[in-house]
């Protein structure tokens, strides 16, 4: 797979394919969840039953990390983490896509999920200040001052890891794909597309999971 | 492998773009449309339950009331009975007076009447018998004669019969 060329510049930012790709992910959320969520009735049809059901299920999975109160506070962050990175996985198995310029999965390189990740990073600290207040600066000197420094790599080791792992698991999974359809052409691949999708679902979950468990840990009573 | 500054840039502004909107457009509606529901259907429960608490002791007010209006019911009809059956009695009474009197009365008048009608007729029949007398001694009479006045006389007590 070549390096994703750039395709014009924005304000001096260079605009590559994994961004052009990440704006239409961002309008097709867009689009999907206004029309899920526009009219909202009483008395719930089959399509809200089902909208509602899986806002309920993402709501109470995060509950189950970081306990109601917390899980609806950070629940569209956590929410939009989950969808855009799930599309974004599951797009690198329409056709075409990392072959046009303009069209490449977002999560298959790492600059985009060192971006999420710094994100995610920084919505830990936030939260812990913002649960804590400068209370949340003394988990670092826990539970010795002479932990500092381990816990300061710690606490940056988690953004690296966070994007290490999606990016490897979606640009392997891609690179697979690409091998075995140099291989074998137009059938060989669909397995591996079709694990792809499972993949996609899994990295979306474990990205999601460990930052409601920051966050869980940043804002948590003393331990 | 390398990394983009501008792609990472552009990640994060993305991200909390759609953060934003997604927030604005979808969470924050869905979020408090189920929280209204839930507190409307608590507040349903709520009300119903009170609601029903209301009714049952309005039942119970309602038994006692109409258990109550029933006695008093009975009471009257037991006291209207009483009543009837003192009046019946003295009408009664006051009938039989009224029809021994009437009858005692009836009675005398009658009694009156007959004595009245014989004192009459016993006047007529010596008045009758003295005029035949008369007749008798005013002439000379005759067998013949004798016996004419006597069927004359009869005659005529027969007719005032």
């Amino acid at each position: 797979m070549e390096e994703a060329k750039v395709l014009f510049k924005i304000l001096g930012l260079e605009v590559t394919g994994h961004i052009t790709t990440m704006w239409a992910i961002m309008f097709f959320l867009f689009v999907v969840l206004v029309l899920a969520t526009r009219k909202l009735d009483k008395v719930p049809g089959r399509f809200q039953c089902l909208v509602e059901y899986t806002f309920e299920a993402l709501l109470n999975f995060f509950a189950g990390i970081l306990g109601r109160e917390r899980a609806r506070r950070y629940f569209p962050i956590l929410a939009t983490l989950f969808l855009f990175i799930l599309i974004s996985n599951w797009s690198g198995v329409l056709p075409m896509a990392g072959h046009v310029e303009g069209f490449r999965p977002p999560t298959s390189t790492l600059s985009v999920t060192a971006g999420l990740g710094i994100v995610a990073f920084i919505v830990t600290q936030i939260a812990g200040f913002r649960e804590k207040g400068v209370g949340y600066l003394k988990h670092f000197i826990q539970p010795f001052p002479v932990m500092l420094p381990l816990n300061l790599i710690e606490e940056l080791v988690r953004p690296l890891s966070l994007s290490l792992r999606l990016y490897g698991n979606i640009f392997g999974e891609e690179m697979v794909v690409a091998v075995l359809l140099s291989l074998a052409p137009y059938f060989a691949p669909i397995p591996m597309q079709l694990l792809g999708l499972l993949f996609g679902f899994i990295q979306a979950l474990v990205f999601t999971t460990l930052t409601a468990i920051y966050i869980s840990q940043a804002t948590a009573e003393a331990h | 492998m390398h990394l983009n500054f501008s792609t990472i840039i552009w990640a994060i502004i993305n991200f909390l773009v759609i953060l934003a909107i997604l927030y604005k457009f979808a969470y924050n509606p869905v979020m408090k449309f189920l929280d209204n529901r839930s507190q409307e259907i608590a507040n349903n429960i709520a009300e119903a339950e009170r609601n029903r608490s209301e009714s049952e002791a309005l039942l119970k007010e309602y038994k006692e009331k109409i258990a109550q209006a029933s006695n008093e019911a009975q009471e009257i009809i037991a006291r209207a009975n009483k009543v009837a059956e003192e009046e019946r009695n003295r009408i009664l009474a006051q009938t039989r007076e009224e029809a021994a009197a009437l009858l005692e009365r009836a009675r005398q008048e009658i009694q009156r009447e007959r004595d009245e009608a014989l004192f009459a007729l016993r006047q007529e029949v010596s008045t009758l018998a003295v005029m035949a007398a008369e007749k008798i001694l005013s002439r000379n009479i005759n067998t013949e004669d004798n016996q004419r006045i006597v069927e004359d006389f009869l005659n005529e007590v027969g007719e005032i019969h």
